[in-house]
């Protein structure tokens, strides 16, 4: 079913919601909501979009439930960060407009630079987390993605947490443990056909008769 | 004893009124023996040292009062505003939604969605409420982002500034008044009674002036609890039931001897001899609840 035709009914079952952009205000959101507001069980949740969405929350969350994450601090301040986290540093953007991606400071000139940028001239705050190793990014579809050991772990802990089945990682290895840092929503053109079999495999895996797809 | 953070932003303490209010709060804390901090945003490492958080600073799921009173939450902390209050009030959508399916009488609402802004569908939306309409987008706030329009082409314009942000919006029947009753209410208890007055010749409470940046904003006239329409308390009541328990400003039309809610905020604004001048115990009706 269309996620528009969706909104537009009162269809009451469960409904899986399948999108490559889960944003805040964005079609993919609206339906979870829709859905929550018939009272459907819905994958992904609203506020598990929302919470996946904003960094610091996502970090939070995951910690709680033993996902390993690395300290982080939420502000606007640089002093703070050089005084709290030192460099390099991975600084996530904690405002309405940037969701795509992270940048690196690794100076006291560069980290000017990040946080004007992602703060919007200091109107809004930043996430910001150590930089022990290396940054990697793949695409996370129910929870499976190409990356093996600590990291694919990761990315099963993360779904099963937050229920987000399209999505792309931020996550930092350090050595031979890995840490959780970001999530953020994929592009259309991200989307190859193997990650649409990935896509169609888990749907069989966890279909139910009479269940709503919309996507 | 609990030590209450209030968090709040510098822009917060920029209307006399409401750096006022927010000493009041701050007294009115102490006095009962309580410690009440303004929490700023270097201060949100600080969040586990508090047992509750005062949230006063704009809220959107997008702002960071979202990741203070979600972090609060999370770590068991009371807060005001809660993130579920804040996702549902921040939302127009969501809460119109919930007001369809529990029956809370408001203003009549249609939704709008990006594939929707074609010729057949405005003129259907223009039929069914008649000219003019208001637009309105789901983050609205501070009488912001909600417009009047009377034509295809204005609709269209103002449609598809909103749709940047939003792949849904807001439609809803013209419906003008002198005033708007606001009435605030805490943990399912009304807590005050206003009107807010419309400026003259507007027909929103806060507009902006012709070719300049600044707002002007209408009287508020403020009454006293048993003073107000019963008719009123009740509706308030009912749309904030469907929300949660938390602290909420009603805004509430009344047409034909009819009360239709226009909308529940979250993280209403206080502001001193306005929303407290004949509700003087709002302070500690607040700080108890944050300390219970």
């Amino acid at each position: 079913m269309k996620p528009t035709e969706f909104l537009n009914s009162s269809i009451k079952d469960f409904t899986l919601n399948l999108n490559n952009d889960y944003r805040y205000l964005k079609t993919g959101y609206y339906v979870s909501m829709h859905a929550e507001v018939l009272g459907n069980p819905v994958i992904p949740t609203s506020g598990n979009i929302i919470d996946a969405g904003r960094t610091p929350i996502l970090l939070l969350k995951a910690s709680k439930t033993g996902i390993p994450t690395l300290p982080y601090l939420v502000t606007g301040s640089i002093k703070q960060i050089i005084s709290e986290l030192g460099f390099p540093v991975v600084v996530f953007a904690v405002n309405p407009f940037s969701y795509d991606g992270f940048k690196i400071a690794k100076n006291k000139s560069a980290l000017y630079r990040t946080v004007k940028s992602l703060s919007m001239n200091y109107k809004f705050t930043v996430c910001a987390q150590p930089l022990k190793g290396e940054m990697i990014s793949f695409k996370s579809i129910f929870g499976k993605c190409e990356v093996d050991g600590v990291i694919s772990r990761i990315s099963e802990r993360v779904y099963e947490v937050f229920k987000i089945p399209i999505c792309k990682l931020h996550v930092q290895r350090v050595g031979d443990e890995a840490y959780l840092c970001g999530l953020q929503p994929l592009k259309m053109e991200e989307i190859f056909p193997s990650d649409l079999e990935m896509v169609s495999a888990a749907i069989s895996r966890m279909s139910k008769k009479g269940e709503h797809l919309v996507g | 004893m609990a030590r209450i953070a209030c968090f709040v932003e510098k822009y917060n303490f920029s209307d006399q009124r409401e750096a006022l209010a927010l000493q009041n709060f701050q007294r009115t804390a102490e006095e009962r023996g309580h410690e009440f901090k303004f929490l700023f945003r270097e201060g949100i490492p600080e969040i586990p040292k508090y047992d509750a958080v005062f949230i006063r600073a704009t809220t959107d799921p997008l702002y960071t009062a979202y990741i203070v009173s979600k972090t609060a939450w999370e770590l068991g902390r009371k807060v005001i505003d809660d993130p579920e209050s804040i996702q549902i009030c921040g939302n127009k959508i969501h809460l119109y939604d919930l007001f369809k399916k529990h029956n809370v009488p408001h203003i009549p609402t249609l939704f709008l969605n990006k594939e929707e802004l074609h010729h057949k569908r405005l003129l259907e939306v223009f039929e069914a409420f008649g000219k003019p309409i208001v637009v309105k987008a789901p983050y609205t706030s501070f009488s912001r982002y909600v417009e009047k329009v009377a034509c295809e082409t204005s609709f269209r314009d103002v449609a598809k500034r909103f749709f940047r942000k939003s792949d849904v919006l807001a439609v809803q029947a013209f419906m003008p008044t002198a005033f708007d009753w606001r009435v605030g209410v805490l943990n399912h208890e009304i807590l005050y009674v206003c009107k807010y007055m419309m400026p003259k010749g507007r027909w929103k409470h806060g507009a902006k002036r012709r070719g300049k940046p600044t707002f002007i904003w209408g009287r508020t006239v403020s009454l006293k609890r048993e003073n107000a329409p019963a008719r009123l308390k009740e509706v308030a009541l009912k749309a904030c039931e469907v929300i949660g328990h938390g602290l909420y400003g009603v805004d509430i039309k009344e047409a034909n001897g009819n009360h239709v809610v226009v909308e529940v905020n979250d993280n209403p604004s206080i502001y001193a001899g306005y929303e407290d001048l004949r509700s003087k115990d709002l302070y500690g009706k607040i700080i108890a609840y944050l300390a219970d």
